[in-house]
C-alpha cells in the first residue's frame, strides 16, 4: 500500500529524516516508534504532503505521490490524524465530520456520517456541540472519526494517546483494535511503544532521523535491547 | 423617543454597510492573516462599472447585479495576481502589498477614466422617506438594513450549511488541518476572496444607490471604518465583524447627536477614533475574540 | 560590533553619515546646476522626506513594528512651530479666537523649531507607551487610529488651526542650509542609534520577540526608546517643513502621505539607514519623473506618481520584501572594517555561590495537570539533566524556570532571590541564560552580533564583572570562521552552537538548555557534550539541561531527574536513573 524509499526531509537547516525507507502492506497495522525528536511526526507529515521531501520517493498503492499536496493525497485514499489532534474547535462535531468528507460525494458523506455515529456513540451525543468543548478522549475520537470520513485506504495516526488519561488510552487502543479487525491499513506513531508494537503486525524504530530496528511487532516489543535502541545507549 | 428611534435606524443603516465590508476583511484575515487595505477598492470597481453602464441607460436592477459581479471578479483576480505570492510572508509584507494595490487602483482609475468625480443618475426613489407613528425614516436606511439582514442571513446559512462555508471556517482556524481533510488551499482562499467580494459588492450597491458617483478615492473613506469595525470585532471573528460594524455605525450617529451643539460634525470622527485607540490599548485582540482553552 | 568602544562606534556613525551626506550633497548640486528653480524645491522636498523617513527607520526599521502614526506627530510639530512662529499681528487677524494666550507668543525660527520638536515628543511620549506595550498588529492599529484622531482634531479645532485651510504666514527659512544640517543630524542620530546599546536591543526585539527577553532585553523599553528617538526626528521634520513652505495644512499629513513615506522606507530596505536613504531618493525622484508625465490642465498630476508608487511598492513586496538593499549597509561595512578583536584576556570568573532551586512546582492548564510537585536543585558549576518521554512535562518545567509560564504552585529561587513569577527578562537579568529547542537566533544579524548583544546586556546589569571575551566564546563554539555571516545562513549544528554561545555571553550563573541535541545525529550530540562543558566552564555557569536523549544526558550530567506525566519518577546519578525500571517503562509504555 505504502512504499517509502530513501526519504530525506529538511526544515531549513535541520535534516529531520536521513534516507528513511519503510513499507506498509495491504491490511497491515504498522507501528513507528522512537524517542521524542526522532523524526516520526516529520515522516508522517511528509507522507501526508504537508512537508516536501528533499530526496526520496513515496508510493501509494503503486503510484508515485512524492510532493503531492495533502488535498490530492486525501483523494488518493490517504488520511492523517495529526499530532495533538487539531480538531476544528469552533466547528461542531457534525461540521468537523462534514468538512472531513469534503472529497466524498454527498451520498457517501451521509452514509459515513451515519457510520461515524454508530462507531463513536459518544460523538453522537455531542453532535451539535462545538468541538472545543469536547474532553481529550472525545476530541481524539473525533480526530479519528474525521480521518475515516474519506474512507482512506491508508490511515496514518500520529500520537493518538498523547496527553490522555490511562483509561482513555485504553479506549483509543480498543479503537485501534476495532479498526484493525475491520481490515484497515494503518501506520501509527505512538509513544506507548511496547503496547503499540504488540498490537501491530510489524514495527519500525526511528532514532535521530534513522531507522535503527524493524521486525514483527511482538518480537520488537519483547526485545531486551529495545530501550537501549530507543535512547541511544545501544552499541 | 422618536429621535432615539431615528438615531437607531440611522446608525444601523450606516453600520450595516460597515458590517458587510468588515465581514469581508475578517474573512480574508481568517484564511490568510492579511489585513486587506485594498478591500474597499472593490466599491470603486463597482462604482466605475455602474458609471459605465449607467451611461448606456441600463436599469438599476441590472446595475446592481453588475456591481456585485464586478466586485467578485476583481476580488478573485487581485488574490490570484498579487496576494497569492505573499501568502506565507510576514504580516508586514502582506499589509504593504495591500497598500500597493490600493494605490494602483487609485492610479488606474485616474489614468483610465479621470481623476474627477463622475456622477450618474441614481434611482428616483433613493431619497424618499416613510413616516410611521410620527417617526420619519429614510427609505434607503430601511432598504440597507433589510438587504443587510438578508445577506447576513444568507451568509450564516452559507457558513453553517454548505461545505464551502464550513471549509472556510475550518481553514480560518487551522489551515494545515483543513488541507489534511482534503480542502484545497487555493480553492478555499479564492472562495473566501470571492465571498468577500460579494459582500463588498452588496455594500457598494447600497452606497451607490445613495450617492451615484464614481471617483478614484471612493473606497478610501469606507476602508478605514471597515477595518476599524473588523478590528473591534476581533480580526477573524465573523460575528464580531458584524457586531463591530453595527456598533461603529451606532456610535457615530449617537456621538453626532449627543455632542454639545456647535461641535463640528467631523469632530465625531475624532471621538470615534480616539475611542478606538483606547479600545486597542485595553483589548488589542478586539472585543469579541474569545478562545476556548484546550481541555484534555 | 556593538561592544566596540564608544569612540569607535561614534567614529563609524560619523564616517557613514559623512559619506552619505557628501554623496547626497554632490548629487543635489549636480541636479540643481543642470536645471531651473523648480529643482531647488524638489531638493528641499527630498531633504524633508529624508528626515521623516530616517525618523521612521529608527522606529520601524529597528523594532519591526509598522507605524502609520509618525506623520501625525510631524503634523503636531508643524502646527506647534507655526503657532509659535507666526507674528502676533498676523495671528490676531487669522486666529482671533486662539486659546491659552497663544496669540501673544512669537518666537524666532530656532526656538519655534524647538517648540515643534517638544510638542511631538510630548504627545509621542504618551502614545508611545501604548504602542510599545502592544507591539505587532495591535500597535499598527493604534498608530492608524492616532493618525486619524490628530487629523480630525486639526481639521476641527479651528480656533487653533484654522481647520482644513491650514495656517499660513509662517516666516520662511531662506536657503537650504538648515535642511542640510537637519539631514546630517538625522543621519547621525539614525546611525548612532543603530550603533548604540538601546539600538542593538531594539534590533534584537525585531529579530526575535521571544529570544530578546530571554537575554534580559525588555520588549517595552527597547521599543519605547526607539519610539522616542524617532519622535525627535519626525518632530524636527514637521517643524522645518512648515518653515520651508511657510504654511501648513492637513493635506500634507494624510494616510496617503504616510503610505508614501513607508514606501520610501521599505523600497530601499528598512533595516538599514543606507536602505532608507536609497529608498527615499528613488521614490522622491521617481514620483517627480512620473509627475511630469501628467497634464496640469486636467488637475491629474498625481495619477502617474501613484501608478509608479503602486508598481514600485508591489514589485518590491513580491520580489524582495527586505528591500532593494536588504541588509547591505554602509555602516555594517564599516563595522566589519573597523572591528579589531580585543586581545584575549585571562578572565577570572567570579566565584559563584548561589544555587538554583525549584520546589513543589505545579502547573495546571484548565483541568489538565501538566506538572505536579516537580523539584530540582542545581549547585554552582554542576550539570543537572532532566529526562522524560514526550509529554512528560519537561518543557513545562523548563518554561516555569525561565519565566515563560507562571506556576500554579511552588517556588523558584536563585540563591536567596525569588524568581517565582518573574518575567523572562527578569530571569535572564538575574543570571539565568537559556537556549531554545526550536532555534531562536537573530537571523539577519551577523554571528558575532548575536553574541555581542547578549554581552551588552551583561555589561549593563553587572558592572562589576570583567567583560565576556566574545572572541574566545566564538572560538570555543567553533564559529570564529563564520563570525561575519548572517546567523540564518549557518548550518544547523553551527546554529545550535551559536545559541549556546549567545546564552553563555550573558555570563549567567546558570545555563538552561532546552533539548540541545534535538535534530542532531548521535555523533554531533556527543560533540555537544564537550562544547557545553567548555562554555559553561568559561563563564563559570552551572547547567540545567533537558533532553530526551539518555545517552547525551548520561554523559553530560552529574545528576539526573526523570519526569513522566508531570511527576518525578526517578532521581540520582545517571547510572542509577538509567537502570531504574520506571524510566524504561515511561519511555516505552507498558504492555496493555
Amino acid at each position: 500500500m505504502l512504499q517509502v524509499e530513501g526519504l530525506t526531509t529538511r526544515y531549513g537547516a535541520i535534516t529531520a529524516l536521513h534516507g528513511v525507507s519503510l513499507r506498509v502492506d495491504d491490511g497491515e497495522v504498522v507501528a513507528l516508534v522512537g524517542p521524542n525528536g526522532a523524526g516520526k511526526t516529520t515522516l508522517l507529515n511528509t507522507v501526508a504532503g504537508l512537508l516536501r521531501p528533499a530526496t526520496g520517493t513515496i508510493r501509494l498503492a503503486g503510484a508515485d505521490v512524492t510532493g503531492r499536496d495533502p488535498a490530492s493525497l486525501v483523494k488518493s485514499g490517504l488520511a492523517l490524524v495529526p499530532e495533538r489532534r487539531r480538531i476544528f474547535r469552533d466547528l461542531t462535531v457534525e461540521e468537523n465530520l462534514k468538512l472531513a468528507g469534503i472529497t466524498a460525494s454527498a451520498g457517501q458523506r451521509r452514509t459515513r456520517l451515519a457510520e461515524a455515529k454508530a462507531l463513536f456513540p459518544v460523538l453522537d451525543t455531542k453532535w451539535h456541540t462545538a468541538a472545543g468543548y469536547l474532553s481529550g478522549g472525545e476530541a481524539q475520537q473525533l480526530a479519528v472519526a474525521r480521518a475515516l470520513m474519506s474512507d482512506p485506504r491508508l490511515l496514518l495516526l500520529d500520537e493518538p494517546t498523547l496527553g490522555l488519561a490511562p483509561r482513555l488510552v485504553d479506549v483509543i487502543f480498543e479503537l485501534l483494535a476495532t479498526l484493525r479487525s475491520q481490515g484497515r491499513t494503518i501506520l501509527v506513531v505512538e509513544q506507548n511503544a511496547r503496547r503499540a508494537l504488540e498490537l501491530a503486525d510489524r514495527g519500525y524504530v526511528l532514532r535521530t532521523g534513522h531507522l535503527v530496528a524493524d521486525g514483527p511487532g511482538g518480537e520488537l516489543a519483547a526485545r531486551a535491547d529495545l530501550f537501549a535502541a530507543f535512547v541511544g545507549l545501544g552499541g | 423617543m422618536t429621535t432615539l428611534l431615528q438615531n437607531i435606524v440611522d446608525g444601523l443603516g450606516r453600520g450595516s454597510t460597515y458590517a458587510l465590508l468588515a465581514l469581508g476583511i475578517s474573512l480574508i484575515f481568517g484564511v490568510m492573516h492579511l489585513v486587506n487595505f485594498a478591500h474597499a477598492e472593490l466599491i470603486t470597481v463597482g462604482a466605475y462599472v455602474a458609471y459605465g453602464l449607467a451611461r448606456a441607460d441600463v436599469n438599476w436592477w441590472v446595475l446592481a447585479v453588475a456591481i456585485v459581479a464586478s466586485a467578485v471578479a476583481a476580488s478573485v483576480l487581485v488574490e490570484r495576481l498579487a496576494f497569492r505570492w505573499v501568502r506565507n510572508a510576514n504580516p508586514f509584507t502582506m499589509l504593504l502589498t495591500s497598500f500597493a494595490i490600493e494605490r494602483l487602483s487609485h492610479a488606474l482609475w485616474q489614468v483610465l477614466v479621470s481623476p474627477k468625480k463622475q456622477s450618474f443618475r441614481g434611482p428616483s426613489w433613493a431619497f424618499n422617506t416613510w413616516t410611521a407613528a410620527g417617526v420619519r425614516f429614510e427609505l434607503m436606511d430601511l432598504l440597507t438594513i433589510a438587504v443587510t439582514v438578508a445577506v447576513l442571513a444568507l451568509t450564516a446559512l452559507v457558513f453553517t450549511r454548505t461545505l464551502f462555508g464550513i471549509a472556510v471556517r475550518g481553514a480560518a482556524e487551522d489551515f494545515d488541518a483543513a488541507r489534511l481533510m482534503g480542502v484545497r488551499a487555493n480553492r478555499v482562499i479564492s472562495g473566501a476572496f470571492a465571498y468577500a467580494g460579494f459582500l463588498a459588492g452588496v455594500a457598494a450597491v447600497m452606497i451607490l444607490l445613495r450617492s451615484p458617483t464614481a471617483e478614484p478615492t471612493l473606497g478610501a473613506d469606507w476602508l478605514l471604518k471597515a477595518v476599524v469595525a473588523a478590528v473591534i470585532g476581533g480580526l477573524g471573528s465573523f460575528s464580531g465583524a458584524v457586531i463591530g460594524g453595527l456598533a461603529l455605525g451606532l456610535a457615530e450617529v449617537f456621538f453626532r447627536s449627543y455632542l454639545p451643539a456647535g461641535t463640528p460634525e467631523r469632530l465625531t470622527d475624532a471621538f470615534v477614533f480616539a475611542l478606538i485607540a483606547v479600545l486597542f490599548i485595553v483589548r488589542p485582540q478586539g472585543l469579541f475574540k474569545v478562545s476556548t482553552a484546550e481541555r484534555v | 560590533m556593538a561592544t566596540d568602544p564608544l569612540l569607535v562606534r561614534l567614529g563609524r556613525s560619523t564616517a557613514a553619515t559623512a559619506v552619505l551626506a557628501v554623496v547626497l550633497f554632490a548629487g543635489a548640486q549636480l541636479y540643481q546646476a543642470t536645471g531651473g528653480g523648480a529643482r531647488q524645491l524638489l531638493v528641499k522636498e527630498l531633504l524633508i522626506n529624508l528626515v521623516l523617513v530616517l525618523g521612521l527607520q529608527v522606529f520601524i526599521g529597528n523594532t519591526g513594528v509598522l507605524s502609520f502614526g509618525h506623520l501625525a506627530f510631524a503634523q503636531l510639530a508643524a502646527y506647534g512651530t507655526a503657532i509659535a512662529a507666526i507674528p502676533v499681528a498676523r495671528k490676531a487677524r487669522s486666529l482671533p479666537d486662539i486659546p491659552f494666550g497663544l496669540g501673544e507668543v512669537h518666537l524666532g525660527p530656532g526656538a519655534a523649531t524647538v517648540v515643534g520638536v517638544l510638542v511631538a515628543l510630548a504627545f509621542g511620549a504618551l502614545i508611545g507607551i501604548a504602542v510599545a506595550r502592544a507591539g505587532g498588529l495591535a500597535a499598527t492599529m493604534i498608530t492608524l487610529a492616532v493618525l486619524f484622531v490628530v487629523d480630525s482634531s486639526v481639521k476641527n479645532w479651528e480656533q487653533l488651526t484654522k481647520g482644513a485651510g491650514g495656517l499660513s504666514s509662517v516666516p520662511k527659512l531662506d536657503g537650504s542650509a538648515w535642511l542640510w544640517l537637519a539631514v546630517i543630524g538625522a543621519l547621525l542620530v539614525a546611525h548612532g542609534f543603530a550603533e548604540s546599546r538601546p539600538g542593538r536591543f531594539a534590533i534584537a526585539t525585531r529579530e526575535d520577540e521571544v529570544a530578546a527577553p530571554a537575554l534580559g532585553i525588555g520588549l517595552f523599553s527597547a521599543r519605547y526608546g526607539a519610539w522616542l528617538v524617532s519622535m525627535v526626528l519626525v518632530g524636527l521634520a514637521g517643524a522645518l517643513r512648515v518653515q520651508v513652505i511657510g504654511s501648513t495644512n492637513p493635506r500634507q499629513y494624510t494616510l496617503d502621505v504616510a503610505v508614501l513615506l513607508l514606501a520610501m522606507l521599505v523600497v530601499g530596505g528598512m533595516r538599514t539607514v543606507s536602505g532608507a536613504v536609497v529608498g527615499t531618493v528613488l521614490i522622491t525622484a521617481g514620483t517627480e519623473v512620473f509627475r511630469q508625465l501628467g497634464d496640469p490642465e486636467r488637475l491629474d498630476i498625481d495619477r502617474f506618481p501613484d501608478l509608479f508608487l503602486g508598481v514600485a511598492l508591489l514589485a518590491v513586496m513580491l520580489a524582495r520584501p527586505g528591500g532593494l538593499l536588504g541588509d547591505t549597509d554602509l555602516l555594517g561595512w564599516l563595522r566589519r572594517r573597523t572591528h579589531r578583536p580585543a586581545p584575549p584576556t585571562e578572565r577570572i570568573v567570579p566565584p559563584r555561590q548561589a544555587e538554583l532551586t525549584a520546589e513543589g512546582v505545579g502547573v495546571r492548564f484548565g483541568g489538565f495537570v501538566a506538572l505536579d510537585g516537580a523539584r530540582v536543585r542545581v549547585r554552582p558549576g554542576e550539570v543537572v539533566g532532566i529526562i522524560g518521554p514526550n509529554g512528560a512535562g519537561k518543557t513545562t518545567f523548563f518554561n516555569v524556570l525561565t519565566g515563560q509560564v507562571t506556576a500554579s504552585s511552588g517556588a523558584v529561587h536563585l540563591g536567596s532571590r525569588e524568581l517565582t513569577g518573574a518575567s523572562p527578562a527578569q530571569v535572564a537579568r538575574a543570571g539565568v541564560g537559556r537556549t531554545f529547542q526550536n532555534l531562536r537566533l537573530f537571523g539577519n544579524l551577523p554571528v558575532r552580533e548575536n553574541v555581542a548583544v547578549a554581552a551588552l546586556v551583561t555589561g549593563r546589569h553587572r558592572r562589576g564583572e570583567p567583560p565576556v571575551d566574545i572572541g574566545a566564546l566564538l572560538h570555543a563554539a567553533g564559529l570564529a570562521e563564520v563570525a561575519d555571516r548572517p546567523a540564518r545562513t549557518l548550518d544547523y549544528g553551527n546554529q545550535r552552537r551559536l545559541e549556546l554561545a549567545r546564552a553563555a555571553a550573558l555570563s549567567p550563573e546558570f545555563l538552561l538548555l532546552d533539548e540541545p541535541t534535538s535534530g542532531m545525529s548521535d555523533d554531533e550530540g556527543q560533540a555537544m557534550v564537550d562544547q557545553v562543558r567548555a562554555m559553561a566552564a568559561m563563564v563559570g555557569a552551572g547547567v540545567l539541561v533537558i533532553d530526551h536523549d539518555l545517552a547525551f544526558i548520561t554523559r553530560i550530567s552529574d545528576h539526573v531527574v526523570a519526569l513522566a506525566e508531570g511527576a518525578i519518577i526517578a532521581e540520582g546519578t545517571p547510572e542509577q536513573v538509567r537502570a531504574d525500571p520506571a524510566v524504561a517503562a515511561a519511555y516505552l509504555g507498558t504492555s496493555g
